[in-house]
């Protein structure tokens, strides 16, 4: 397996910290404004990155994201383009955990093994397929280690006990909690379980849990971290910043974003708060 | 799960985390009530009080004499609703009420799976919102006013190609936000386990009907038997009577669309390629890098990228075959039954009639051909009248 993850979870850790996720679809809104977008979270500090590729039915998406990835597949990226967008961004930074999320039939289409195997040379570390549940793993696991790519799995409130000792079989890198039962997007509306499903997963996986599903704001990542979770995702809210914002202005307003997410990542300043 | 519900390498359950709990419900409460004496003696009582059924099986004399072969219709369009829906749609209110449910949703393309989920939420006083593409909820008028009469709230569903792909890609999202209290009314043998299975138990009725019907008038049992595929429930509803009858060949017709030689149809057992789409493997109609593509059928119901897993396994077995006709044949045939024998069928029914009278000219005389007639066509009125034939 690559160490990347693990890497940089043990370093936060011996930081006193907590992860900040940014997600943002390969090729959005074109390769060179996603690869300038992907360089600003890099310098901003972020703990990993989470990237997406366009699939024309995102079942686990909201419209934030569908719309995104309908424009990217309209545009003509293509999956060996986001490919190899993937392998610049690995030179940018030899050291980021790089999560790729993706839907099973990209995966099936270009075949399980050159799919692993090709992530894995494009520099990423976990691949998370939203629609690929514990029951189908075994189609994918073994191709997941031999190329050493982490097989990244969501957990949500309804995911009970024995649900999640299948999960733990098969999860690497972290695992991704859902804040809520639904779709992504930026609507705050934490599920009443959420903090008891945060307990579940930790009495039964040495993994981080990151939560990501409707999280825009530092006020609620520490909320999660309060929760006791280790990381905290934020898609649509990016999405939404690079969709409204203006070009010029776009960089200054993401690194200001993003360096209030990461500053709030150090629980034990109170002026992160800020 | 029980089961992983594959049929051969088609079928499975791919849907995100979130819904495998409801999916383990719901295969517990079908295990339960397939064997529940209770659960069956309600099931069968709506369907002959309430729907209709059996329903009958009429030789239509003037087609057959017209086409050659004997063709044999089973009257599905007469079944409450007017179409096979209804037997589903029945089926799955009443498991949702044994879970405890306290609200349907379920996407329509044609706007019949839309009608029985309206139908059955207003006979068992249960909620029922129906999403549906923009797209047929123009072409499928009269249907969404059905709907809204049975007190259904319709969702028009606006992304992509705003037909029923899109509306089960809403579904499923509504769903994954409301799984708790929602039963998700899947309309046809598709989509993750155990829908195919549980959606075939509730259709094979027709197979099983039609079956003992025609062995009583004519004592033996058709050459041929013929059903339209959309997502192919009413096609694996009525070959089931006959999956122990080597002899009799069964045929599914998809949509050829334009023409299948143009990007503008919906073949997806004859033109597509494996791939997992709305839960299931089966077979796709996609891009080289797995983008579903869109498809088209002037039969809204038959309008969809993918097919019911069962049928890519029927397929690949060789237990069953698949043909398509084109919008004109249907249209064609849609004409002809009206006219012929004062039928008005379905759109997506008058596609296997197209077929069978194909087969009739080449097949010989005598031979006997069933033909699931799974819906009526007064919803296909407008269109055929303003796009097509003007009458
Ligand atoms: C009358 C009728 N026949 C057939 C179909 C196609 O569905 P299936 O293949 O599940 O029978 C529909 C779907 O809307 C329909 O309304």
């Amino acid at each position: 397996m690559s160490n990347r993850y693990s890497n940089r979870f043990a370093q936060l850790e011996k930081q006193g910290r907590k992860a900040f996720i940014p997600f943002t679809m390969l090729g959005w809104p074109n390769r060179k404004s996603c690869l300038a977008t992907v360089a600003t979270m890099i310098d901003s500090g972020v703990s990993a990155l989470e990237l997406g590729m366009a699939f024309s039915d995102p079942v686990a998406d909201g419209p934030v994201i569908q719309r995104a990835a309908s424009e990217t597949i309209a545009s003509g990226f293509t999956v060996a383009d986001a490919f190899d967008l993937l392998k610049e961004i690995r030179s940018i930074d030899q050291d980021i955990p790089i999560g790729l999320l993706v839907y099973y039939n990209m995966v099936l289409r270009y075949g399980i093994t050159d799919f692993f195997t090709q992530a894995h040379n494009c520099g990423v570390d976990g691949i998370l397929i939203a629609d690929l549940p514990p029951e189908a793993a075994s189609e994918t696991y073994p191709a997941a280690r031999a190329a050493a790519v982490e097989s990244i799995f969501i957990v949500s409130p309804l995911t009970l006990p024995d649900r999640l000792d299948t999960i733990a079989k098969y999860a690497g890198g972290f695992l991704y909690a859902v804040s809520r039962l639904g779709t992504t997007g930026v609507e705050e509306r934490y599920d009443r379980e959420l903090e008891a499903l945060i307990s579940r997963v930790k009495a039964t996986s040495t993994l981080p849990v990151c939560v990501g599903f409707g999280i825009s704001t530092a006020k609620q990542a520490q909320q999660m971290f309060a929760l006791g979770a280790d990381g905290a995702i934020t898609g649509s809210k990016i999405v939404d910043l690079v969709r409204n914002t203006p070009e010029h202005l776009l960089t200054t307003c993401l690194q200001e974003y993003l360096t209030t997410m990461v500053r709030c990542t150090y629980m034990t300043s109170p002026a992160a708060q800020a | 799960m029980k089961s992983t519900g594959f049929f051969g390498g088609f079928g499975g359950v791919y849907v995100p985390e979130t819904l495998m709990p409801a999916l383990e419900e719901l295969e517990e409460a079908f295990l339960q009530a397939k064997e529940d004496s209770v659960f069956l003696a309600k099931y069968n009582d709506l369907l002959h009080n309430y729907a209709g059924r059996p329903t009958p099986l009429y030789r239509a004399a003037n087609l057959s004499q017209r086409w050659g072969a004997n063709i044999w219709l089973k009257r599905e369009d007469l079944l409450h609703g007017g179409a096979h829906k209804t037997n589903n749609a029945l089926g799955q209110a009443l498991l949702a009420r044994a879970m405890g449910k306290t609200r349907l949703i379920a996407e329509t393309g044609a706007g019949q799976h839309g009608v029985a989920a309206a139908m059955s939420g207003a006979l068992l006083g249960i909620k029922t919102e129906v999403y549906m593409g923009e797209v047929d909820m123009l072409r499928q008028q009269p249907n969404v006013l059905r709907m809204r009469l049975l007190g259904a709230e319709v969702h028009p569903v606006t992304t992509g190609g705003r037909t029923l792909k899109e509306a089960i890609n809403e579904a499923l999202r509504d769903w994954v936000s409301s799984v708790r209290t929602t039963h998700y009314m899947l309309g046809t043998a598709a989509g993750p386990h155990p829908f195919p299975a549980m959606v075939k138990f509730f259709q094979q009725i027709i197979g099983c009907e039609a079956r003992e019907q025609f062995s009583q008038r004519c004592a033996c049992l058709p050459d041929y038997v013929l059903a339209c595929i959309g997502g192919g429930s009413n096609a694996v509803g009525i070959f089931s009577g006959f999956f122990n009858d080597p002899q009799v060949k069964l045929i599914g017709v998809e949509p050829a669309g334009k023409g299948l030689e143009t990007e503008h149809h919906g073949a997806v057992l004859q033109k597509g390629s494996p791939g997992c789409l709305h839960g299931m493997k089966s077979l796709l109609l996609q891009d080289g890098d797995g983008q579903v593509l869109e498809t088209y059928s002037i039969a809204a119901g038959l309008d969809y990228p993918s097919v019911g897993p069962e049928h890519a396994y029927l397929q690949s077995t060789g237990q069953a075959s698949y043909v398509a006709a084109t919008d004109s044949e249907a249209i064609g045939a849609y004409v002809e039954l009206s006219r012929s024998e004062g039928i008005i069928p379905a759109l997506e029914s008058a596609h296997a009639l197209a077929y069978a009278k194909r087969l009739s000219s080449c097949a010989g005389h005598g031979k006997h051909i069933l033909i699931n007639l799974s819906g009526r066509g007064d919803k296909d009125l407008q269109q055929v009248i303003d796009n097509v034939q003007p009458l």
